[in-house]
């Protein structure tokens, strides 16, 4: 005999709506949080579930287009490669790594978003020693970015193959967005560049923006759905004219 | 899992090309144009690729998993977009666009469990499977459907539980593998 959670009475009949994903956003979290205390709607919603499970299987198939799977794969091997670059430890959760980096990268080696975004920076601070220990220029060419994000400073530094978007005090994507950096070329439109990167709990960000940036007009930013975009899908929040 | 959580690319493609189909079948059904539906699967596999660590294989296949994802995703597309607010007022809209949905798939394979699944919801009384379909292959609240069919939220609750009750019970224990 299970006994009902709390609030079971005003719930109860919301089992349905809940698997269906029919609950309204602001019942949606009293719900789940009524659902782990509730071991009658738990029963319920396991037993349920298998028909709502079983419902996307009454779809008749439709192969996706190649073209998907190509656009999928290239973003998800440019990241496995930045991450490799990065080191195993890179997606692990901060906790685990604290111990071992306390005070260097700190706690926001979160998710692989992030950890890109620090692979990004990694690759950045190995350039730099390469250059540095080749005897390369190892002083940038700095310009100012516009951005749209209030108080927030964004510099380029330019550098003959390792150019590096600076930012202090920007704000985190909005959402489960992120930010993504693209080339712009004089009368062209936008490229998409596999640079995906977030903020810092304190705003900051070193950010690498690959090859050389000769011939190219501004370095763009904005905020796109996880994975990036092909073209922009908003405007720009940083812009960096090379000139 | 393992794999594809530690940033291993070829297992990820193993996972895609395993879900792939089923994960774009059901978001192109949901959203009624190729093009959204690939942004949803896009979007979908991307984030299990940035987040295989959430897979619990206590809760379920990976199938099954996969699919939630994508269906998220794809309720998420369709109340952000304009298609969704032009289709909410109008009743009409909804039933053309459900059933056309089933006519421009004449020529997809049929998977013998899809045939299972379809009698289990065709057998539903048309109240009931109306509302399920609503909800979960149209995106709408139980809210939005109760304002559209001019019935009330507690009844609409109600058709959604006793149908999925009757298709539990159709499908029976072990005739649908949901591996």
């Amino acid at each position: 005999m299970r006994t009902p959670g709390p609030d079971h009475e005003r719930w109860a009949d919301a089992v349905g709506s809940y698997l269906l994903d029919a609950l309204p956003p602001e019942e949606r979290d009293g719900f789940a949080s009524h659902l782990e205390a509730c071991p009658v709607c738990r029963h319920d919603a396991e037993e349920l579930g298998v028909a709502a499970d079983a419902l996307p299987l009454s779809v008749p198939l439709v192969p996706p287009p190649a073209a998907l799977k190509d656009r999928i794969m290239s973003v998800v091997e440019s990241e496995a490669e930045l991450l490799a670059a990065a080191g195993r430890g890179a997606d692990e959760p901060p906790r685990e790594r604290a111990s071992k980096r306390r005070g260097f990268l700190g706690g926001w080696l979160l998710r692989p978003g992030i950890a890109l975004a620090c692979a990004a920076v990694l690759l950045v601070a190995g350039g730099l020693a390469g250059s540095l220990l080749a005897g390369g220029d190892p002083e940038p060419r700095t310009v100012v970015a516009q951005t749209t994000a209030p108080g927030a400073e964004v510099r380029l530094e330019i550098r003959d193959e390792a150019s590096t978007l600076v930012a202090r005090g920007m704000p985190a994507p909005p959402g489960d967005r992120i930010y993504q950096v693209w080339i712009k070329r004089p009368g062209r439109d936008p490229e998409p560049t596999s640079v995906l990167w977030s903020t810092r709990d304190d705003g900051s960000a070193e950010v690498a923006v690959p090859g050389s940036l000769e011939g190219v007009e501004a370095v763009l930013v904005t905020d796109e759905p996880q994975g990036g975009s092909e073209a922009p899908t908003a405007a720009p929040v940083i812009t960096a004219e090379t000139a | 899992m393992q794999l594809v959580r530690r940033g291993n690319a070829p297992a990820f493609e193993v996972i895609y090309e395993r879900h792939s189909q089923a994960a774009f079948s059901l978001a192109y059904r949901m959203a009624g144009t190729r093009g959204v539906a690939e942004d949803v699967v896009q979007d979908a596999f991307l984030s299990i690729w940035r987040s295989g660590a959430r897979y619990e294989r206590t809760r379920g296949s990976v199938r099954t998993w996969v699919l939630g994802i994508v269906h998220h995703r794809a309720i998420d597309a369709l109340r952000r977009s304009f298609v969704h607010e032009r289709r909410r007022a109008s009743d009409e809209g909804i039933e053309e666009r459900l059933e056309t949905g089933e006519r421009t798939d004449v020529e997809a394979a049929r998977h013998e469990e899809a045939s299972t699944v379809r009698t289990a919801l065709g057998h539903l009384p048309s109240e009931q499977s109306q509302v399920i379909e609503l909800a979960y292959f149209g995106g709408f609240t139980h809210t939005e459907i109760a304002a559209m069919l001019d019935t009330p939220v507690g009844t609409v609750k109600g058709r959604m539980r006793l149908g999925l009750e009757k298709m539990r019970h159709a499908l029976g224990t072990g005739q649908v593998s949901l591996g």
